[in-house]
């Protein structure tokens, strides 16, 4: 080799390097005049990190137009569609970990897109979750795991702790275990007026729900050769649990049609003992403008089930990029940007759990500066959750239809119209049937 | 457009195509929008076509769908609460309309606003009046409780999306909320254009207003009134919106009905080859229910001496 | 006592008229009310506090992040609602004055056929139709909806006005004829003018189903090129929320252009269905 070609070496080397650096920096106006046409999840948690876009176009020229804005559940139906009609035209899609598995190879594997020095940044299980196949099909934004929140006063109370004594021969302290939850919660109900707890009764959020109890009591899905085996005497000690609370009138009669916003704002209601939530609620909960209980929270990891196992069900909100994106390079950029520092610094801030590990330790620092005893609270807690608890749903592609074989037999116990064994061998015998069609047993 | 206007003219004079060229434009249409699609979910529903799997379409399995959900209870569930929904709403719809409408009929002063009123419902988008509902019949927070609660009647939280009977009520109620309207506008429309001689005729001969009603006024408005339900069997499919947004067809598929279930089937769990064949099952249930109504209308025209 | 009888009526069909009227005047008075009074338990019934800061809201106004592309969904709706309220129109008519002037082979299983037509629900005719407009380009265009509309009122205006034209006697049109107006002059000199209420309401009735329409816009519309109004309420609809006092004051967009046509057309309405539809 040679100077010459040294000489060639070293620029092209330093000129990549420049570019590498472009890209973190965003050299102005470095996509100038390309559009991405993207479909986010919409929502009040959501929004404030859209909000943070126009600095990303200002930066690099781009435009970035939103399609869509609404619910996973909605936004779901709507790429089944695109993937249907091979209509896909747009680059960038909100993408969660629970779902991403059913879209097949609709979105690009980001290793390699996104370099190695961001990847080691974030959480290395928030990673691991959102590969499917081996494939790093999305970049998680925020994960979700729920811990209970309870009613400080209520457990502070003399004639409680008297009364919860005498009845349950044991003290009245935040519960430890699912059982304790389940006796504090008759006994603190007064129906209509105030209930002991609220769960989310429908759609995948109850599958969800069960899922956790059921790995808690120590049970499973699917055994290893992947046949449902959810209809085990852990499955009827879990969903036994909703039932017998939903029997003795300890959560309020609607919630087989209660999804997040319902138990959220039943809890800052003030009528609601003890809520398994996640933190995306916590500083809502703690604003008075919102909340009648603001300073009386209590947030205590999530209690454990027979098995001494603790709940965690936990999935991650994640960005991904389409196949049939043009600019791939402009994709990155963005979903780098929206998961970047100070995107999830901004997240953070309200209560959503970051991927990335130094903003763990950054928010908690912030909020012990701002005297903000009860968000420290939250973050250590649900730190130490995410850390040890969390589990995802298993990742195959038929989840959610499973899901959907499931959560009716759930509510079908619950409202009484089966016992709990014939809701479980029902849903147990439609998610063979779903795994079979599937050519997976 | 002179050219256009001859050869129209030209046309005209062809006795015999004339008729055909008229209906043309109208055939087409319905040809490209319903028929061209009805045809391809016709075909899909012999395949087991997953939307994520577009290349399922392509795989031919028999009546293998149809036996599945006819073999299955859930589905055999839903279509008897769908016809039962379909018979509940469509005459209450009826009896509300008539009462309404025997009501403004009376009315000399400032009719033009109530009938505007009663059609206020009409400007609501059926997804709308599904989200007025949820809140309104919302166990804890809901409007209707909370002055259930206020005025005594009850000291409950009554869950009236979750028992069984109130939930079907309460998707009924909505739905008659929203149509009823239809069925008033048009009874109002027949007695406006009832003659009166024959009343008059009756009220001399000694008739009380009661033998007037039904043997005067209600034959002479019942093809009105079956008018009104043609027209709502066309599309009391207008309902899902309704459902899927009050209930989602729960809990535990007390209020399914076979659009929801299409949906869910179809979209949520992507199986459009299952979903297509229950749609053709409800399609064929549309027909008959609107098959028989058009049938009644048809009699009625023979009757009143048009020809049909 | 004639009077008395009089003002009961009166009275009594007002207060059926304010039960009908209650669970939409609530929406109304949601749009003015903020979310946290609304929803309140135990109830506020007496407003503390109106104001339009919910429109505000709706067009990226206050606490907004995003506005809602409101005027967008506005002009698509008007497109595409009175766009395809004309050309169903326009085609009811031909339609319906073939079937009431001809008679022709296969004419009542035709005009079954186009009946039947419209009882496909729209679920089931969602997703194939997605994928035909996908192939040829009328995804998320106001075309494609437009298309799709016209089809859907065809049936019932064709019907509203076949009715209305057999209620015209024949010999008006032929007495036009013999006086040297061709077949189409007459149609435009005399059966026309006298056919106009009949296709007032027919043309009310297309209007309010596109307006409110909702199936099918939310699955062949995807961006502000074609979103409607109706499809724009799932704006306010979240992962774990929904904005119920700003879908409210969305809804009150959507009702009062829509209330105004009707009280507009209000006479016409009446009569056009009196002579319609039924009498041959």
């Amino acid at each position: 080799m040679n100077i010459k070609q040294k000489l060639m070496c070293t620029i092209a080397t330093g000129l990549i390097a420049t570019l590498g650096m472009s890209q973190m920096t965003f050299a102005a106006g470095e996509f100038d005049g390309q559009t991405l046409r993207v479909k986010f999840i919409g929502g009040a948690q959501y929004e404030p990190l859209y909000a943070l876009i126009p600095a990303w176009e200002e930066a690099t020229g781009a435009k970035v137009e939103i399609l869509s804005r609404k619910n996973h559940f909605e936004l779901d139906r709507e790429i089944k569609q695109d993937i249907a009609s091979g209509l896909v035209d747009w680059c960038v899609g909100s993408n969660h970990t629970s779902f991403a598995p059913q879209y097949g190879d609709l979105y690009i594997d980001l290793n390699g897109l996104v370099s190695e020095d961001v990847l080691a940044d974030f959480v290395p299980n928030a990673l691991a979750s959102s590969t499917v196949n081996g494939r790093l099909v999305q970049l998680p934004r925020h994960s979700d795991v729920s811990n209970l929140y309870y009613i400080k006063s209520l457990f502070e109370d003399d004639d409680n702790k008297k009364d919860f004594k005498a009845e349950y021969g044991y003290d009245l302290l935040p519960p430890e275990t699912w059982v304790q939850v389940k006796d504090q919660a008759i006994f603190f109900a007064d129906p209509p007026n105030f209930y002991g707890t609220q769960f989310v009764g429908k759609d995948e959020a109850i599958t969800g729900r069960f899922y956790e109890m059921l790995r808690a009591e120590g049970g499973s899905i699917f055994d290893a050769e992947g046949r449902p085996v959810f209809n085990s005497a852990a499955g009827v000690r879990a969903l036994s649990w909703f039932v017998d609370l939903y029997e003795s009138k300890a959560v309020p009669a609607g919630v087989p049609n209660y999804l997040w916003d319902d138990t959220g704002l039943g809890f800052a209601s003030g009528t609601v003992a003890l809520n398994l939530d996640w933190a995306g609620w916590a500083s809502f909960f703690n604003d008075p403008a919102n909340s009648k209980i603001a300073g009386d929270i209590g947030i205590i990891r999530a209690p454990k089930g027979s098995a001494g196992i603790r709940t965690g069900w936990s999935g991650s909100h994640t960005f991904s990029i389409t196949k049939t994106c043009e600019t791939p390079e402009v994709a990155v950029s963005l979903i780098e940007f929206l998961t970047n520092y100070d995107a999830q610094m901004t997240e953070a801030r309200t209560g959503l759990l970051p991927t990335r590990s130094v903003v763990w330790d950054d928010v908690v620092t912030e909020f012990k500066a701002a005297d903000n005893a009860f968000m420290v609270d939250i973050f250590k807690t649900y730190k130490l959750s995410m850390a040890e608890d969390a589990f995802t749903v298993p990742l195959i592609p038929e989840w959610i239809e499973v899901s959907n074989a499931l959560w009716p037999n759930l509510q079908a116990a619950m409202i009484g119209d089966k016992t709990v064994q014939e809701a479980l061998d029902d849903a147990a015998d439609l998610a063979t049937e779903i795994l079979e069609d599937a050519g997976k047993l | 457009m002179t050219t256009i206007s001859l050869k129209f003219s030209s046309a005209i004079q062809s006795k015999k195509s004339m008729p055909y060229l008229l209906i043309l434009p109208a055939i087409i249409v319905i040809l490209g929008v319903v028929l061209v699609p009805l045809l391809f979910s016709f075909y899909t529903s012999f395949t087991p076509f997953k939307l994520t799997k577009p290349d399922s379409l392509f795989v031919f399995i028999g009546f293998k769908n149809y036996i599945r959900i006819f073999s299955d209870m859930a589905f055999w569930e839903a279509f008897g609460r769908t016809v039962l929904f379909l018979a509940v709403v469509i005459n209450l719809e009826f009896l509300l309309g008539l009462g309404i409408a025997l009501m403004i009929n009376k009315i000399t002063h400032g009719q033009r606003v109530l009938r505007t009123i009663m059609m206020f419902p009409m400007m609501f988008s059926p997804i709308l009046v599904g989200f007025q509902f949820k809140f309104i019949f919302n166990d804890n927070i809901g409007i209707l409780n909370n002055a259930l609660q206020s005025l005594g009647v009850t000291d409950q939280a009554i869950a009236w999306l979750v028992d069984r009977w109130l939930a079907f009520g309460a998707i009924s109620f909505a739905e008659i909320w929203m149509s009823t309207s239809i069925f008033a506008i048009l009874l109002l429309a027949g007695l406006f254009s009832m003659p009166q001689e024959p009343l008059e005729a009756a009220q001399v001969d000694g008739c009380n207003s009661w033998q007037i009603f039904k043997h005067i006024t209600l034959p002479f408005i019942m093809p009105f009134a079956f008018i009104a339900m043609t027209i709502r069997s066309l599309d009391v499919a207008r309902a899902y919106d309704i459902v899927d947004v009050m209930t989602g067809g729960g809990p535990a598929g007390r209020t399914e009905l076979l659009w929801t279930m299409i949906a869910r089937t179809g979209f949520d769990n992507a199986n459009m080859g299952r979903a297509n064949a229950m749609a053709y099952v409800s399609i064929i249930l549309s027909i008959l229910f609107t098959y028989y109504f058009f049938r009644k209308i048809i009699a009625a025209r023979k009757a009143m001496g048009g020809d049909a | 006592m004639k009077k008395f009888k009089k003002i009961a009526n009166w009275l009594a069909t007002f207060a059926v008229m304010l039960i009908i009227c209650i669970p939409g005047l609530w929406v109304v008075l949601s749009a003015f009310r903020p979310n946290r009074e609304i929803l309140a338990k135990p109830a506020v019934w007496i407003p503390e506090y109106l104001s339009f800061d919910n429109f505000y809201a709706i067009f990226g106004g206050g606490k907004a992040l995003i506005a809602i592309p409101v005027p967008a969904y506005f002009i698509n709706s008007i497109v595409i609602a009175s766009t395809s309220t004309f050309v169903a129109i326009v085609i009811g008519m031909s339609g319906g004055y073939a079937f009431a002037r001809f008679r022709f082979k296969f004419k009542n299983s035709i005009f079954l056929g186009l009946m039947l037509s419209r009882t496909v629900p729209g679920i089931a005719l969602s997703l194939p139709l997605f994928m035909i407009w996908g192939r040829i380009g009328l995804i998320d265009t106001k075309m494609g909806m437009i298309i799709v509309y016209t089809a859907l009122n065809i049936p019932f205006t064709i019907w509203l006005i076949d009715g209305f034209f057999r209620q015209i006697p024949k010999e008006l049109s032929e007495a036009g004829q013999v006086d040297g107006c061709t077949r189409w002059q007459a149609f435009w000199k005399i059966e026309f003018p006298l056919a106009k209420s009949g296709i007032a309401s027919a043309a009310i009735f297309a209007f309010l189903t596109s307006w409110n329409e909702y199936a099918l816009a939310s699955n062949l519309t995807r961006s502000t090129d074609s979103k409607t109004l109706p499809v724009g309420l799932m704006d306010f609809t979240a992962q774990f929320t929904i904005d119920w006092a700003g879908m409210s004051a969305m809804a009150v967009i959507i009702i009062v252009p829509a209330l105004i046509l009707t009280f507009i057309v209000q006479k016409h309405l009446i009569s056009g269905l009196t002579f319609g539809g039924v009498k041959g």
